[in-house]
């Protein structure tokens, strides 16, 4: 539990890599319901977001005075908010910022993070110390406290609620790198390597990263779930992307007020929330169900 | 009567046999050692008597103990006579005990369990059994955990556990496979001395021949969830009828205080017990046996009496043949 | 084990003083001047400067670190700008508020958690189980302030048997009190006692395997018997250190509750003095949360010793 790197990193088998161990998972993940169902939210999620960049059932952000809070109808698939925007269209077009927060900002976790774990496991002695208290140490703040500092100093938005939640995703990309990289460090194929003479930034490109890809997938989904959680706070409090631009932590800030006209304002955009993070988190148990090779002995 | 009476028990594990048509007696008081290499089913055996097998473990056949067919029991009826009358002491002392518990509360636990002492009288009572067992007081206080003692100190602790109810019957699963030399003898002394003194049946499980031929008066010889050989164990290392008893004992590490019959030893038995899942439609030990003929293959050899004991093959030895 | 307690609070101290610095230090980057803020635009520049002057602006800023670290060493936490009280008065007062709803949410969320993870494990694989992970999936992919809505929506618009929002006090009863804090205790605890009830699980079906509950079930134990004398207690050990973990989530928690339910709690007076720029607000209030999360964690690690005596010293016969 303390170090989920541990677990996977050190039973991963020998340098493999090949597109037939690929095709098999593929070919296991279809027989498991949670992984069908997470991958099938997903890609769907994706393409909605996708398609709202070039159509929504009505502008995302012209506003309708005359129809405002009405409940769902043939017209308004989910209702129109107060400004009699449709819901359906601006759950569409917040998708899209949902995703891409989340997107960059696990890219910032783990472009920085992975690195580092991977140095600090390389290199090991002083590198290695300064990365780990540093990783010890965020742990002392609770993320979405920093966060909310962060996007303080910095001004809300959604550029900065990146940086905040990109920040805290770092330490655990670095602590997951280190330790499964750290055990892959012993491994007889790497030992080989070193022997042969390679630099160990040259193993650690060819061997290290390849071998602990599938475990830095598996935990990108699980982050990238998170990072859903955390921009939907960020911009429920107001410091994540600004009105007019839709976002669905915002939606449910200005559903509150309006909870006893028009409940169904304070519903959807929740559904769409718990909707993603489910999908995700069960791509996420399903992939690591997948790549497990503990799991893959059993079966 | 006899105490305990196991007749035809087979237990299946999914689609895969683990053990097939074992059946033997144990009389009140009496001692059965049953030897074979591990993953031969010994330790099976000993967990259908116990109705502890594996989930997905299914038993058949009859387990008769003190005229009771434990088989045909419901599970709360099995709790009453586990710990109770029929006891077990494992082969791993180190994992055995509860880490968080002391050794005095699990110790008196079956105690409080079974008997309904109250705590402090199931303690004075526990106290008294590690005084027994050779862990005295004050040094060993009930007040200890598990790690603070030793491999074979704590195998002392799983013994009074066992002992503390009384049972009739006592199964002893490898009990000193995990311990050093020393405590081995030690365990072994102290197991025969406490079934000896309270009257009840032993059931030592070992790999060791030399265990069992200085601790049991009967024997059975298991082989790939068979029993290829039992019979008092004067008699089964007397004549050391079936190929396989021959192999394993020849494959004894150390020496043997048994009245061998010289001759060659070979020091190990070549190949492994086959997977029970791919087990041989004839004798099971075909496949690995220096003797192995054309009729071993079709059928599965039945038992069959020889100088006062029981074998399953076609082709044992019969006369004083050289080992 | 003395020597283990020094070694462990050393480290506590340190990383307290680290996280006081980086505290300090992003606090020194943020704009804004806390004299201008409370004087407001149209203050004279003397005024200005004559405030800057006593409220110690002008010093380096190594002397205004000593001076902050030696006023929260001596209780002494600063003059909020904006609410013109002391700093730890506004604590104080806070914390009667979300102190309780911290603990009413551990409470609620270990209560919930600890038996349906036990329950699912024991059960593993059937129906029950698979209801279990279910609910807990959701507990997780469910955003608390949604949760936190819905009960709103449900209890005190639909059903109007709970208040929406805001405070009652203490002083009105500890009944009254304790109802404006229930919809947001059970808000915060939902995803804490999701991941909880699955790390339960986990942990109960590994002590479940070990040798020592076979032992149990040989001296005569049922099967649920075994369960919860030998099973449960091994399996909590690891339970814990997540719930030491989690705490530092129901800070945060604490912070997007308190504000979907108007509740003047410490985490809406942090979000608020950021808002306002209230600086010392800000620095003392996020200092005394890290120092809590530290804290817990530390008196976690001696739990782990309650708990386990194998960590309590090793003394051989």
């Amino acid at each position: 539990m303390r170090d989920p790197g541990s677990n996977l990193g050190s039973d991963l088998g020998s340098d493999h890599g090949s597109r037939e161990i690929w095709r098999e998972y593929w070919l296991r993940g279809r027989r498991s319901a949670a992984f069908v169902f997470g991958l099938t939210v997903t890609l769907a999620l994706v393409a909605v977001a996708l398609l709202s960049l070039i159509w929504t059932p009505y502008p995302v952000d012209v506003m309708n005075i005359p129809a405002k809070l009405q409940p769902p109808s043939a017209a308004h698939w989910l209702g129109t908010d107060q400004f009699g925007r449709d819901v359906l269209s601006r759950l569409i077009g917040g998708a899209v910022n949902s995703l891409a927060v989340s997107l960059v900002a696990v890219g910032i976790g783990a472009g920085l993070g992975v690195p580092l774990g991977a140095l600090a496991a390389a290199r090991r002695g002083l590198v290695e110390e300064v990365v780990m208290r540093f990783n010890d140490f965020t742990f002392a703040f609770p993320a979405l406290l920093s966060a909310v500092m962060i996007t303080a100093i910095l001004g809300p938005g959604a550029i900065n609620s990146i940086i905040a939640i990109g920040i805290f995703n770092i330490p655990v990309f670095a602590r997951l790198t280190r330790g499964a990289a750290l055990s892959l460090w012993q491994r007889d194929f790497v030992m080989a390597a070193r022997v042969a003479g390679k630099g160990r930034t040259r193993i650690t490109a060819e061997h290290i990263l390849p071998n602990i890809a599938s475990l830095l997938i598996v935990q990108m989904t699980i982050q990238f779930a998170l990072a859903i959680l955390a921009e939907a706070g960020l911009s429920y409090l107001g410091l994540g992307t600004q009105p007019p631009a839709p976002s669905w932590g915002k939606m449910l800030n200005e559903a509150q007020t309006l909870m006893v006209l028009a409940p169904h304002l304070a519903i959807f955009p929740g559904v769409a929330i718990m909707v993603t993070v489910l999908g995700l988190n069960l791509l996420g148990d399903g992939l690591r169900d997948l790549l497990d090779p503990r799991l893959r002995r059993q079966r | 009567m006899s105490l305990l009476s196991v007749r035809d028990l087979s237990v299946k594990l999914g689609p895969a046999p683990i053990l097939e048509a074992v059946s033997f007696d144990l009389a009140a008081g009496g001692s059965l050692g049953i030897v074979g290499e591990s993953g031969c089913g010994k330790s099976m055996t000993a967990l259908a008597i116990m109705g502890l097998l594996p989930e997905g473990a299914r038993a058949s056949g009859e387990i008769v103990f003190e005229g009771e067919d434990l088989l045909a029991l419901s599970e709360a009826e099995l709790c009453r006579i586990r710990g109770r009358r029929l006891a077990m002491v494992f082969q791993e002392p180190m994992t055995a005990l509860n880490p968080v518990k002391t050794i005095g509360f699990q110790v008196a636990e079956g105690l409080r369990w079974h008997l309904g002492l109250a705590r402090g009288d199931a303690e004075a009572r526990a106290v008294k059994l590690l005084d027994r067992v050779g862990l005295p007081q004050p040094r060993f206080s009930p007040g200890l955990y598990p790690h603070q003692l030793s491999g074979g100190q704590r195998q002392r602790v799983v013994i009074a556990m066992a002992l503390a109810c009384e049972p009739a019957l006592l199964i002893a699963d490898e009990p000193t496979t995990a311990l050093d030399v020393t405590s081995q003898a030690a365990i072994l002394d102290l197991l025969a001395e406490v079934a000896e003194e309270a009257g009840l049946a032993l059931v030592l499980i070992t790999h060791d021949l030399a265990v069992v031929w200085q601790n049991t008066a009967a024997m059975l010889v298991m082989y790939a969830g068979r029993v290829v050989e039992r019979g008092a164990t004067a008699a089964v290392f007397q004549r050391m009828a079936h190929p396989y008893t021959r192999g394993l004992l020849a494959a004894s590490p150390g020496a043997l205080d048994a009245p061998l019959p010289a001759g060659r030893r070979f020091a190990t038995i070549p190949g492994t017990v086959p997977d029970p899942r791919h087990r041989p439609a004839g004798c099971v030990f075909a496949g690995r046996c220096p003797r192995v003929q054309d009729d071993c293959l079709p059928a599965q050899p039945a038992d069959f009496a020889i100088d006062g004991h029981a074998v399953a093959c076609l082709h044992p030895h019969r006369e004083e043949t050289p080992l | 084990m003395a020597l283990f307690l020094l070694q462990r609070l050393a480290a506590l101290v340190i990383t307290l003083l680290v996280a006081s610095l980086v505290v300090f230090l992003v606090m020194e980057v943020l704009p804004g001047d806390p004299a201008s803020i409370m004087l407001g635009m149209n203050a004279r520049p003397d005024t200005l400067a004559a405030l800057r002057e006593q409220m110690g602006l002008n010093e380096p800023a190594v002397t205004r670190y000593l001076t902050w670290i030696g006023g929260l060493v001596t209780g002494d936490l600063g003059t909020s700008v904006t609410y013109g009280v002391p700093v730890w008065e506004l604590v104080r007062e806070r914390l009667s508020l979300s102190l309780p709803l911290a603990l009413l949410a551990i409470l609620l969320s270990t209560v919930l958690a600890i038996p349906l993870g036990v329950l699912a494990a024991a059960k593993r694989g059937r129906a029950t189980d698979v209801g279990v992970m279910g609910f807990t999936q959701l507990g997780i992919a469910v955003p608390n302030f949604w949760f936190a809505i819905l009960l709103i929506l449900l209890f005190a618009v639909h059903w109007q048997v709970l208040p929406a929002g805001g405070f009652a006090g203490w002083e009105e009863g500890v009944w009254p009190a304790l109802q404006s804090l229930l919809l947001p205790a059970v808000a915060l605890a939902l995803p804490q006692a999701a991941i909880l009830a699955r790390v339960t699980r986990s942990s109960v079906l590994e002590t479940l395997g070990e040798d020592y509950v076979r032992t149990a079930r040989a001296k005569g134990l049922t099967r649920s018997a075994a369960l919860w004398r030998h099973a449960v207690r091994n399996a909590l050990i690891p339970v814990v250190t997540i719930m030491g973990l989690q705490f530092s989530f129901l800070l945060a928690g604490t912070i997007i509750i308190e504000n979907v339910f108007y509740l003047p709690g410490l985490g809406r007076l942090i979000f608020q003095a950021i808002a306002q720029h209230d600086l010392i607000v800000v620095k003392d209030l996020v200092i005394l949360l890290a120092a809590a999360v530290i804290v817990v964690n530390f008196v976690v690690d001696l739990l782990y010793a309650v708990l386990d005596p194998r960590l309590r010293g090793r003394s051989a016969p």
